[in-house]
């Protein structure tokens, strides 16, 4: 029998008994739909997760420090204060050049921090300065920045974070355009011959206020309350930590850096940059190994999730069974009839599961509709509570394509399950004993 | 498919029908039912012969034999070469659907479907071409005298159309034997009448072998050339009627 009459005839007999199929096609549209609901609410949670993390920037981020930092940043077997010179290489500009010439990396960017004095009329105060890379401009803690961003990776600007910018002016706002000078230890000279400190001035013009600190304060870089370009501070020349190492070790020696911040073109790169980095004998560190546990969580939610949205999927499936069963009993004499005039039994077969699976794709079809619209009203009611808290709305339940398929084809999948032992059952009726009485 | 004769002799003719001590027993807990017990006959391209036999006499068992419907439980049953016993279910689907065609007395018309649905089903069955299944089913309701009635439900026909009608539904696949369970027992006489003329037409116009279980001996000796008696699941001789 061709696949066409298989299904004219399955619908015919959907037709005869419309009630009782149409209740078991909404058992199962039911049942794909709590798990669609359950399933699409996981996908959503760990998306708007995912998300969150992704608008800090941290994924495309790794920290390269060098292991002989007694400052390391994790305290794992990688950080070695004392580790031999060739088990342990500067982190200078040859490693500098070397981590920027790895694929996918955009910017390399050392940390530059450093004490220094504000002057601002006439009054100064001493604090924390620090670079800050070209990269950082796309941040998106610093998309509520006021004024604006420096206007090149060497521009002698500045930008002041809020709190202390209203020391220097009860309406920070009024700063911008202003010029202040910055005092500032610097490192003259290098080499074998060491090197000296000055005192030394410069004039930064005001560009912007910060109220969050870059990266979300998540980064040690970002700790400073006056931020100029990373390129203009670095030949400022600033004195930096590494240098007073090297001084108390009496190392004489190239400039080096106590942090690199690595910033990869997509944060699918970060994981194969954080390994050559670490092959190059330096401490790498970077927020995808923080969410690795995440990711883990997330997968083990969404198959709790999974199962309980299957259960009255599985409920709905006994419904197959006791309607197909039902059919069977009911339509004896039909089947008999078909088989004397010459239905052979994997054709008898193939109807009830033609039926199941009709059953299975429309109740999947409905089913999909209905979790989506679930998940749309849990949705709304989430954004109307996050609305109350003044806080911007967000789509908790996700449902994509992949699910929405996956979805129908498994309702298929069950139904047909479902249909196996109604199936065999009409298949092995004896014609002679199903056309015997009336 | 009846060969050329060797030379000298006479013309080798292959019977339609040919059962080798057919056998269909019932076992019954201690006791065994021979309903059919080691029958051997054969029948005639073109023949059309009655079986008579008291109630109980093993008529339907042997036909449904006859039909592929049931399964012999010992003997041998050829129909046109092909040979019954070394079926397996698979094969037997085929023969039912292509070789036989098979009228009840109670119609066995599908109550929920229109008389042109219940004749393509024989044609879906055998995946017979869909762009000429239209013309088919006309041909052969046309060909029993329903062509009008094509899109009624076996309920709005009388007990003579519908048995028309399942005629016109076992001869779908063009079968060369045709086999008939009392196919008047729930008919009044003209209906009755009806659809014997009808069966006689076909086996002299269409060459369609006929065998017809039947209790009135008056029909079988009216339209059957032969009738064959059973009694206890046995074959009596073979007789010519007239
Ligand atoms: N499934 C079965 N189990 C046991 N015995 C059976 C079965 N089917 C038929 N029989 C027996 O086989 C014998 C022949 O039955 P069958 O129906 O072939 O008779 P029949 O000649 O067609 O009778 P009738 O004229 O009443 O239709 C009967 O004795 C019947 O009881
Ligand atoms: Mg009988």
């Amino acid at each position: 029998m061709t696949r066409q009459d298989l299904f004219e005839l399955a619908a015919r007999n959907m037709r005869n008994a419309r009630l009782r199929n149409a209740l078991t096609t909404i058992g199962i549209a039911v049942g794909v739909a709590s798990l669609v609901a359950m399933m699409s609410l996981g996908i959503g949670l760990q998306r708007f997760a995912n998300h969150q993390l992704m608008k800090s920037g941290m994924f495309q981020t790794v920290f390269v420090t060098s292991r002989q930092d007694p400052r390391n940043m994790d305290d794992n077997a990688d950080a070695k204060p004392d580790a031999k010179p060739e088990e342990s290489p500067a982190l200078d500009d040859a490693a500098r050049a070397k981590i920027a010439a790895l694929p996918g990396v955009e910017e390399v960017a050392p940390e530059v921090r450093a004490t220094a004095e504000v002057e601002y009329a006439e009054h100064t105060n001493f604090t924390m300065l620090a670079g800050l890379p070209w990269s950082a401009r796309d941040e998106d803690s610093l998309e509520k920045m006021k004024g604006s961003f420096f206007s090149s990776a060497t521009a002698e600007e500045a930008i002041l974070q809020r709190d202390f910018a209203k020391k220097l002016d009860a309406n920070p706002e009024n700063l911008i355009g202003k010029k202040i000078v910055l005092r500032y230890a610097h490192r003259q000279g290098g080499g074998a011959e060491g090197f000296q400190i000055e005192r030394r001035q410069k004039s930064f013009t005001i560009v912007g206020l910060l109220d969050e600190q870059p990266y979300g304060g998540m980064r040690m870089i970002s700790r400073a309350r006056v931020f100029v370009p990373t390129q203009t501070a670095l030949a400022m020349d600033l004195m930096q930590p590494a240098d007073t190492q090297q001084l108390v070790r009496a190392e004489p020696a190239e400039r080096t850096y106590s942090m690199l911040t690595v910033r990869m073109v997509s944060a699918t790169q970060a994981e194969a940059v954080e390994d050559a980095v670490k092959k190059m004998h330096f401490s790498a560190y970077s927020y995808l190994d923080a969410t690795r546990s995440m990711r883990r969580f997330f997968a083990v939610l969404d198959m709790f999730l999974g199962i309980f949205g299957s259960l009255a999927l599985a409920v709905a499936s006994l419904a197959i069974v006791n309607t197909l069963v039902m059919a069977v009993l009911e339509r004896r004499r039909e089947i008999g009839i078909m088989k004397a005039i010459g239905a052979s039994d994997s054709d008898v077969k193939r109807i009830f599961f033609a039926e199941a699976a009709t059953m299975g794709l429309f109740g999947g079809v409905m089913g999909v509709i209905l979790g989506w619209l679930i998940g749309r009203a849990i949705n709304l009611g989430a954004n109307l509570y996050l609305h109350r808290l003044k806080m911007p709305p967000e789509g908790l339940l996700l449902v994509p394509l992949w699910l929405a398929a996956a979805a129908v084809l498994f309702a298929i999948m069950v139904s047909v399950v479902a249909g196996i032992y109604p199936a065999a059952r009409a298949a092995r009726l004896d014609p002679v004993e199903a056309l015997r009485y009336e | 498919m009846s060969e050329a004769s060797a030379p000298g002799k006479q013309p080798v003719i292959i019977p339609a029908v040919e059962a080798l001590a057919a056998s269909r027993y019932y076992q019954m807990g201690e006791a065994t039912v021979r309903a059919v017990d080691e029958v051997t006959f054969t029948l005639a391209r073109g023949e059309f012969a009655a079986l008579l036999g008291p109630s109980g006499s093993g008529k339907s068992t042997l036909l449904n034999l006859l039909a592929g419907l049931d399964r012999l439980t010992a003997g041998n049953i050829r129909v046109q070469g092909a040979e019954l016993a070394k079926m397996d279910s698979e094969a037997l689907a085929r023969y039912r659907r292509l070789t036989v065609g098979m009228i009840f007395q109670s119609f066995n018309l599908v109550p929920t479907m229109t008389l042109a649905d219940n004749v393509e089903l024989p044609l879906r069955f055998a995946e017979f071409p869909r762009a000429e299944r239209r013309d088919r089913v006309h041909e052969l309701l046309a060909g029993v005298g329903l062509a009008g009635r094509a899109q009624h439900k076996p309920s709005q026909l009388s007990g003579g159309e519908q048995q028309r009608a399942a005629i016109a539904r076992a001869l779908a696949n063009r079968p060369g034997l045709l086999l008939a369970d009392e196919p008047t027992g729930n008919l009044d006489s003209r209906n009755g009448q009806e659809v014997m003329a009808l069966l006689e037409q076909l086996n002299s116009q269409m060459g369609v072998t006929v065998l017809m279980v039947t209790h009135d001996p008056a029909l079988a000796a009216r339209y059957a050339r032969r009738a064959l008696h059973m009694a206890d699941g046995r074959m009596l001789a073979a007789e010519v009627a007239q």
